[in-house]
């Protein structure tokens, strides 16, 4: 009796400590995003297919930098990556994001909530704000693209008119 | 209505003014050396360097903190245009001290499972226990009041010198308004927290 108590003891143990865990502390799916972030890096921020969205501020204590290289003729997301400074939430959030754009048109990604990576990702209300910034620089990555690519159909119309 | 000598609004107003210990001199710390705009700490080549807060300026453009909401990129923020930070230190804890008040009174008149208001460290946080949880605190670099709500999500409110209200750029509410519309309807009892 005694041993079969203590076999269950053991067996339970590791999920009772995780449920203790998510009481108070990071939900796994951010412990995973920030053991293992996916897609973090840099892309050249001059490629005229890379948008770069840059968010947050040092003094908040959040600074989120979200890049897409977009395919030109799909208007598809085909590669992203990120660079988080911030709480452990902050880069789960940034994280999740890219995750989430990879392979989406653009227009797609505008409609990526924040609701939704806080609710994937089990945030506590105090950290709510992480998952909006990362909204954020979703956004701003794709406005970034968008105006680079009028730019750059700009300076090419130019080109073509002095030509003329 | 304020008659009747409550015990318990007595003694945290006691703790309250033992917890609001000026701490303007620590912000005003932490804005001096990490006052710097986005752009900065990223390098051409994108590598990634961990600010150096020791050798960072005050660096600023001259953009309106309103940009970060509106996602246009780096974290401008622009000191000399911002409110004053004590103008908002007094405003935004008058602003969440009337809140805390508020929403203790409205406690003691509704039967809520596990409602609970907690202030300390100057934020704000009401429990209404599975109805969800809100946190209401300061952002003094952006000079804002910040809301979590288990309705509406994070919200970011800017002192409207105007209006002589909190307003979030983004959808124009206004906070009192809507903390009044959410938690009314949440507890099924009208609140008044202006």
């Amino acid at each position: 009796m005694l041993s079969f108590s203590g076999k269950r003891l053991l067996g339970l143990g590791h999920r009772v400590s995780a449920a203790a865990v998510v009481g108070r502390g990071y939900h796994e799916r951010v412990v995973d995003h920030y053991d293992n972030p996916r897609n973090v890096g840099s892309f050249d921020k001059n490629d005229s297919s890379v948008g770069t969205g840059l968010v947050g501020a040092p003094a908040c204590g959040d600074v989120m930098k979200l890049q897409i290289r977009v395919d030109e003729e799909s208007g598809k997301i085909v590669d992203a990556c990120f660079k988080t400074f911030g709480c452990g939430s902050a880069i789960a959030s940034s994280s999740v994001a890219t995750e989430w754009v990879k392979g989406k048109k653009m227009e797609e990604v505008l409609s990526i909530k924040n609701t939704e990576i806080a609710k994937h990702l089990s945030l506590p209300p105090v950290k709510l704000h992480c998952s909006m910034l990362a909204e954020d620089a979703i956004k701003a990555a794709v406005k970034d693209y968008e105006a680079k690519k009028a730019k750059h159909l700009g300076n090419a119309e130019a080109a073509q008119v002095e030509k003329a | 209505m304020a008659s009747r000598f409550a015990p318990r609004l007595f003694l945290r107003r006691l703790r309250m003014r033992r917890r609001a210990q000026p701490i303007s001199s620590l912000h005003e710390a932490s804005a001096e050396s990490a006052g710097v705009g986005g752009d900065r700490i990223f390098s051409p080549s994108g590598s990634w360097s961990p600010p150096d807060f020791h050798c960072i300026s005050r660096v600023f453009f001259s953009a309106r903190p309103s940009l970060l909401d509106e996602g246009k990129g780096p974290a401008a923020i622009d000191y000399p245009s911002l409110l004053p930070e004590e103008e908002f230190h007094r405003l935004a804890d008058e602003t969440i001290h009337e809140l805390l008040e508020n929403f203790e009174e409205y406690g003691d008149a509704i039967q809520i499972d596990d409602y609970e208001v907690d202030y300390g460290n100057h934020v704000l946080t009401l429990k209404l226990g599975s109805l969800g949880t809100y946190v209401i605190n300061k952002q003094t670099p952006n000079r804002q009041i910040w809301l979590s709500s288990p309705v509406s999500g994070p919200s970011r409110f800017d002192w409207d010198a105007m209006s002589n209200t909190w307003v979030y750029r983004r959808t124009k509410a206004n906070l009192f308004q809507l903390l009044e519309e959410e938690v009314g309807q949440l507890c099924g009892q009208p609140i008044s927290l202006r």
